[in-house]
């Protein structure tokens, strides 16, 4: 029998006995891996897909857990309601961030101004605390439907998993389609792209909504799954965290965004108690990976079955 | 109000000139090899951690303390470029600055791993002062910032415009293939250009330690303020990223004064994103933008 991509399925099949194997605290790790799952997603977009080195992903991840939460506290509305509002506010943020790409910024133009905004960003959650909470953060309550309240982590462990097979099978969708084969030909050669009557412009902010979208509910999720809020959550040690995972997962893969999270999320749990080691290793792994597998462990999975390959991604 | 002017105008000079060091040494690195680099606000602030080591582990004075923190800078840079920029400067840019922040990252994380729970201040080498002149106040820091600067300023002119040194970077800021057919090590000069712009960066970070109490978040902070100065001033220019920084120091204490304090922290970032969305190729720039 050939195997095909449906095999996939049995992943998430699997997964539904995990909860049954796992003490409580490794489901967290795990909830948190799922969490990171979405955010590598929607950042490859962005970095891997339409190849632009953006620094906005931490503000679009901040943004949507800020987003949820406020929703949640000041207005009341239960955390399942918030969780399309904060993707659409993160798409929100995402296309004021393309905005200066239509301007003709690119390159490290766009990586510092993307930079300066996500700082912008971190600096207002700390002068707003009227909405959040301020430097002290924002507790989120616990997620309630028709009075099932979502408390313990293997509740959120089903949920999570909804979420992500639903991201996961759209944005696939998605990038083997035309846009997804637009977003490459800008990545390849922009000029060229233009001249093939691409419109550049339009597939920018699309591809920044995109992934502001995805992000955003990734941080509602993360909302959800710590229950408490700060600032210094979103902070750049959050962000070499993004730039781990799809480096070492792969650029521009849906497999490398999944394997990049799985890998990178469960490792600093295990070096909590030195500050500044995650960082120093996350460093040097990324340095290593650029250096010696400039693609990613995505491309060797896919040297070993081509089922692991991405089918938009026809290079080789 | 107004009378406060002059005061801030000093000040702002005075922090200005710091800011134009480190962006004019960001811009010597990226005239010469067309990489931005990602990292180099925590090279900077490297330089000043050094400097604390040899003093406080080492007990060495200030002066051997310094030249020796700038030496390891000049070294580190060097090594920097040739055994990671240099192997993949053919590369796409998205490898070239991943390559820049992550090996910022892991400096960053080797600081916070040493001196993360505690707040470091760099030794003092002199007692501060206060000399007041034309009812402004000028303190001694202010003024080795000045001095410093000016004559680096004044150096490194003499350096790029007199010594064969010099004209052969000017040579590698036209055109790296070019300087490569007349005989130029292309490889070695990047090298050491590198290691220069780091030791002026870390020359910076030393007088910041002045000044700020040393953490390794303050890496970022150093990063923007340069990166504000250059995009201003205008992406490679040298006159540009000096003039500039002197703007951001000025405009950070009079929005500070006279709108709000909250003006201080986000002076750099709003002049980032104005400047970009407004005129991209700053002041003395060239053209930045892609048009199609």
């Amino acid at each position: 029998m050939k195997l095909t991509r449906s095999v996939f399925w049995l992943l998430p099949i699997a997964a539904l006995a995990l909860p049954l194997l796992v003490n409580p605290y490794h489901q967290y790790v795990v909830n948190l891996i799922l969490v990171y799952v979405v955010v590598g997603v929607g950042f490859n977009i962005v970095v891997g897909n339409l190849g632009q080195l953006a620094f906005s992903n931490v503000a679009f991840f901040g943004i949507g857990a800020y987003a949820s939460a406020i929703f949640t506290t000041q207005l009341g509305i239960p955390w399942w309601l918030t969780v399309i509002p904060a993707g659409v506010v993160g798409a929100i943020a995402g296309c004021a961030a393309s905005i200066p790409a239509l301007r003709g910024v690119r390159l490290f133009y766009l990586a510092i101004m993307t930079l300066a905004f996500g700082e912008l960003m971190r600096w207002s959650y700390i002068r707003t605390p009227a909405l959040t909470g301020g430097s002290m953060g924002l507790t989120v309550p616990p997620a309630e439907l028709f009075g099932w309240v979502l408390e313990s982590e293997t509740q959120k462990f089903y949920v999570f998993l909804v979420i992500v097979v639903v991201i996961v099978v759209a944005v696939s969708r998605i990038l083997e389609s035309r846009i997804g084969r637009a977003f490459l030909s800008i990545k390849n050669d922009e000029r060229a792209a233009a001249a093939m009557a691409v419109p550049t412009g339009r597939y920018f902010v699309l591809a920044f909504a995109l992934s502001g979208f995805v992000v955003g509910i990734g941080g509602s999720m993360y909302a959800a799954l710590v229950g408490h809020l700060s600032p210094e959550a979103f902070d750049l040690v959050q962000l070499i965290l993004h730039f781990a995972i799809i480096m070492v997962g792969g650029l521009g893969s849906l497999v490398g965004s999944i394997l990049g999270a799985v890998l990178i999320t469960a490792t600093p749990e295990l070096f909590r108690d030195w500050p500044g080691f995650e960082e120093l290793m996350f460093g040097i792994v990324i340095v290593i990976v650029i250096l010696f597998l400039p693609r990613g462990l995505a491309s060797l999975l896919a040297r070993v079955h081509p089922i692991f390959k991405d089918r938009y991604l026809r290079e080789d | 109000m107004l009378s406060l002017l002059p005061q801030l105008l000093v000040s702002g000079i005075a922090i200005g000139m710091l800011y134009a060091l480190i962006a004019l040494s960001m811009t010597i690195l990226y005239r010469a090899t067309t990489v931005v680099n990602f990292g180099h606000g925590d090279l900077v602030m490297a330089g000043a951690y050094m400097v604390l080591i040899f003093m406080v582990n080492v007990t060495l004075p200030f002066l051997p303390a310094l030249l020796l923190s700038l030496a390891a800078l000049f070294g580190f840079g060097y090594l920097l470029h040739r055994a990671f920029i240099w192997p993949i400067i053919n590369g796409p840019h998205l490898g070239l600055a991943m390559m820049a922040i992550a090996i910022g990252y892991a400096v960053r994380g080797l600081v916070r791993l040493e001196y993360g729970s505690e707040m470091a201040k760099m030794p003092r080498p002199f007692e501060e002062q206060f000399f007041f002149a034309f009812n402004t106040v000028m303190t001694l820091d202010e003024i080795t910032f000045c001095v410093v600067v000016v004559v680096m300023l004044v150096v490194s002119y003499l350096v790029f415009s007199r010594t064969r040194f010099g004209r052969i970077v000017q040579a590698m800021f036209q055109t790296q293939r070019g300087a490569s057919l007349v005989g130029i090590n292309v490889r070695l000069f990047n090298n050491l250009i590198w290691g220069v712009g780091c030791a002026l960066g870390a020359l910076g970070g030393v007088m910041l330690g002045l000044i700020l109490v040393l953490d390794p978040d303050a890496g970022v902070w150093t990063l923007l303020r340069g990166f504000a100065a250059m995009t201003l001033g205008g992406f490679g220019s040298l006159h540009g990223a000096v003039i500039g920084g002197l703007i951001i120091g000025v405009l950070e204490k009079v929005l500070g004064t006279y709108v709000s304090t909250a003006f201080i922290d986000i002076t750099c970032y709003l002049v980032i994103i104005v400047v970009l969305l407004v005129r991209p190729r700053g002041l003395f720039g060239q053209h930045a933008t892609l048009r199609i």
